[in-house]
């Protein structure tokens, strides 16, 4: 029955179909299937298999990665609600765009992915001034700050990720806090993301979902 | 080929190429050569008192000779068929041959059909009577010249902005302009010499007298976008570039009146700028709201400029909501393999042949003056994609339902230029997504819903152009009976129009903008949900 679900939700994910994915998973648990499988078996193996894809195809359509992510985010938290203990989440992301940058879509699908992954998200904005950055990842105790910045002036400027890295630097916050970066002049100069004092970047929002959870489980390991 | 509903074709051959003209009846063939690339010389207003604009006709249905080509045509060139293009008429078709073209210029007028009706004259004014409507796009300039004491508009042109040799959009243009003093001054320089050039361009051809006829002009009114009339006036910029500043009122500063004269030869011309609302709204959509007269019918009224920075107002019965929103640029060609503004050669509209037996699906296009497809302008865009959708060659995701490749589907096999791609339809979904969201969040923030549009004013990159129901099937306008909707041309320049020749309607700016109120749309709760949710090639949602 499982490989069933799985194939049919895969389709409608491929078509960015939220109507029908959405079917797809009242159906499987009117069948019997618990929200706890529905996310681990079907939803979380999709959003992989898309990552995976996207490595193969890096012209995939960007208006289908933003529905895919859609869709994903909102049938895991429909899902989670109906779990039967809160779940575990692998851990937490405070993410916003530099100060000076109001374009929010990119890190929409990031978002999407990141829950869809089990990923607490918390979510400061546009335009998010460095000090608020690092001070919320305390507040709120995440491990991942993650910035977003999609013109060269708000990626490479003083107020942006290069500031939050000084700030982490200046209170001594660097071991506990991991900062990662992405947006359009990333894509265009790969080596940018270390130069503004980022630990890790992605192409898309889909692979910074992944590039993140590995970076969360990497800490984890360190901690050990 | 199909083109526009006229049944008069003017075939006009040229050293490089032929191409086919549809002629309105009573139109002289100067006027329709002067909105294409293939001008006519001239010097005078098209009176026959030059003589310059020689062309030869070569066979057709035309007026016979006038009086002044009896007088400027000597007898053996009569003989041949050459004839005055400003005295000729066409009767029916006809074909003629451009053997001495004027030397290539960015400037052509712009068509009759797209200006508004004169909205007004001076009659009392007694010296410098002419003045310069001026609309300052990030991608074309509009210029209308007018005399302003008969209230008649003389001529019109359209070129594009020089200012893209520094980026094609805004952003990229003031970041140019704040990191280097010199390169502020040159974009400054660059679209003042822009707008003296259409005016120049307009004397010597129109009136036949520049330097003295500059002298006699007494106003010129300059709308635009902010960052356009910053980098005009080269004040504000810096503040423009803080989001902090989006929404406030930016203060592009009055025109350095001696300078400006001294550059432009205009000694006389009062230089008038309509402030702007705020960093992201400009003073062309207050000139949009006073041609389409937004504010004088019932609440419900929505307007909707779409050009490299898209501007939307709603008229709610007591205030202007404003607002901009970034979409726009694929509409204009940006981002688009065979994207092109609306120009010859651009293909405006598509349609699917009716499938006859056992035929391949085959589609029909409309260019612009009928040449040979070179690309799709907005409305080609936007009808290409509801064609394939219909046909199934596309499916809603935006995935093509057998991939095409990387050189795209071809409309017409014969023609690579005809050609969509994969990321044509996804730069399409995330366009008219942006322009929809932007739509119903405006919408919805004033208490009302698709169904409460009265009317909805589209203006801007589309021209006459688009088909409202195509646009409607993809999901870019709203589901509301089609009749509401209304398409204007160079609404920004008939706005400018009424402020140049009426003291009341220039004051009617400074009013629109005390009634306005703005959003910016990256604040605004629930744009970035709807945007996700319209991506979907198919019609918007009845509810908001």
């Amino acid at each position: 029955m499982i490989d069933k679900i799985i194939k049919a939700y895969n389709e409608a994910v491929f078509e960015t179909d939220k109507e029908a994915a959405f079917a797809v998973v009242y159906a499987a648990m009117a069948e019997g299937l618990s929200a706890e499988d529905i996310v681990f078996k079907v939803v979380i193996p999709a959003i992989e298999e898309m990552m995976a894809n996207i490595t193969r195809d890096p012209d995939a359509n960007l208006a289908q990665h933003f529905m895919t992510a859609q869709i994903a985010a909102e049938v895991t938290e429909k899902m989670l609600e109906k779990f039967q203990q809160p779940p575990e989440m692998i851990g937490r992301v405070v993410i916003g765009t530099a100060a000076g940058d109001l374009h929010s879509l990119g890190k929409r699908i990031v978002m999407g992915c990141l829950k869809a992954l089990m990923v607490d998200v918390v979510d400061l904005g546009v335009n998010v001034p460095p000090e608020r950055f690092v001070d919320e990842a305390l507040a709120r105790e995440a491990q991942i700050i993650a910035v977003s910045a999609m013109m060269v002036h708000t990626a490479t400027g003083e107020n942006g990720a290069r500031r939050v890295r000084q700030i982490l630097r200046e209170r001594g916050l660097e071991d506990r806090f991991r900062l990662v970066v992405g947006g359009a002049p990333y894509r265009f100069d790969n080596e940018l993301y270390q130069s503004v004092g980022a630990d890790g970047w992605a192409a898309d929002g889909l692979s910074a979902g992944k590039m993140i959870v590995d970076m969360i489980r990497g800490m984890k390991r360190e901690a050990v | 080929m199909p083109t526009g509903s006229s049944s008069i074709t003017l075939t006009v051959h040229a050293e490089s190429e032929s191409i086919r003209l549809q002629v309105r009846a009573g139109e002289s063939v100067r006027d329709v050569l002067d909105a294409t690339e293939h001008r006519v010389r001239a010097a005078c207003g098209g009176t026959g008192a030059c003589g310059a604009c020689v062309v030869r006709l070569l066979g057709g249905a035309v007026n016979p000779l006038t009086l002044a080509e009896y007088s400027k045509l000597p007898p053996e060139e009569r003989a041949a068929g050459v004839r005055l293009a400003c005295q000729l008429r066409l009767r029916g078709d006809a074909e003629i041959m451009l053997d001495h073209p004027a030397p290539p210029s960015c400037w052509m007028s712009i068509p009759a059909q797209d200006l508004a009706p004169a909205p007004a004259a001076r009659p009392g004014l007694t010296r410098h009577i002419y003045g310069v409507a001026v609309d300052l796009g990030t991608t074309h300039i509009r210029v209308a010249f007018w005399d302003r004491k008969q209230g008649k508009r003389i001529a019109t042109r359209r070129g594009p902005n020089p200012q893209a040799s520094f980026g094609a959009d805004v952003l990229n243009r003031l970041d140019a302009a704040l990191n280097r003093a010199e390169h502020a001054s040159e974009l400054a320089m660059l679209a003042r010499s822009a707008i003296v050039h259409a005016v120049r361009d307009i004397l010597a051809r129109d009136v036949g007298e520049v330097t003295p006829m500059l002298a006699e002009i007494g106003e010129v009114v300059v709308v635009g976008n902010t960052a356009m009339l910053a980098l005009l006036a080269e004040h504000g910029g810096d503040a423009l570039i803080d989001p902090a500043n989006w929404q406030t009122p930016i203060d592009c500063a009055a025109p350095l009146h001696d300078a400006w004269h001294a550059q432009w030869f205009m000694p006389n011309a009062r230089i008038v700028m309509p402030a702007p609302v705020a960093g992201f709204i400009g003073s062309d959509l207050l000139a949009d709201i006073v041609a389409t007269r937004l504010t004088e019918g019932p609440s419900g009224a929505m307007l909707i400029d779409v050009g490299t920075n898209t501007e939307i107002a709603l008229w709610d019965g007591a205030q202007l909501q404003l607002t901009s929103a970034p979409g726009g640029p694929a509409f204009e060609g940006v981002g688009i393999r065979h994207g092109m503004v609306a120009e010859t050669g651009a293909i405006f509209r598509v349609s699917a042949l009716p499938l006859a037996e056992s035929a391949a699906l085959s589609f029909q296009f409309a260019t612009i003056a009928d040449e040979a497809a070179r690309g799709f302008c907005g409305s080609g865009l936007t009808d290409a994609i509801a064609v394939l959708l219909r046909a199934g060659i596309l499916k809603q995701s935006g995935r093509f339902a057998v991939t095409p490749g990387p050189e795209g589907y071809c409309l017409d096999p014969e023609n690579p230029r005809t050609a969509i791609t994969s990321s044509d339809v996804d730069a399409f979904q995330r366009a008219k997504a942006s322009l929809a969201a932007a739509m119903a969040t405006l919408l919805h923030r004033a208490g009302m819903t698709w169904a409460d549009l009265t009317r909805l004013c589209i203006c801007g990159a589309f021209g006459h152009q688009l088909d409202i129901e195509n646009a409607q099937a993809v999901g870019f306008l709203p589901p509301i009976d089609p009749a509401r909707i209304e398409l204007f041309a160079d609404a920004s320049l008939a706005g400018c129009e009424r402020a140049l020749l009426d003291p009341e309607e220039a004051a009617l700016f400074d009013q629109k903008r005390a009634q306005s109120r703005t959003l910016n749309l990256s604040l605004a709760e629930g744009y970035d949900d709807r945007y996700i949710n319209y991506l979907r090639l198919r019609p918007l949602p009845t509810a908001l």
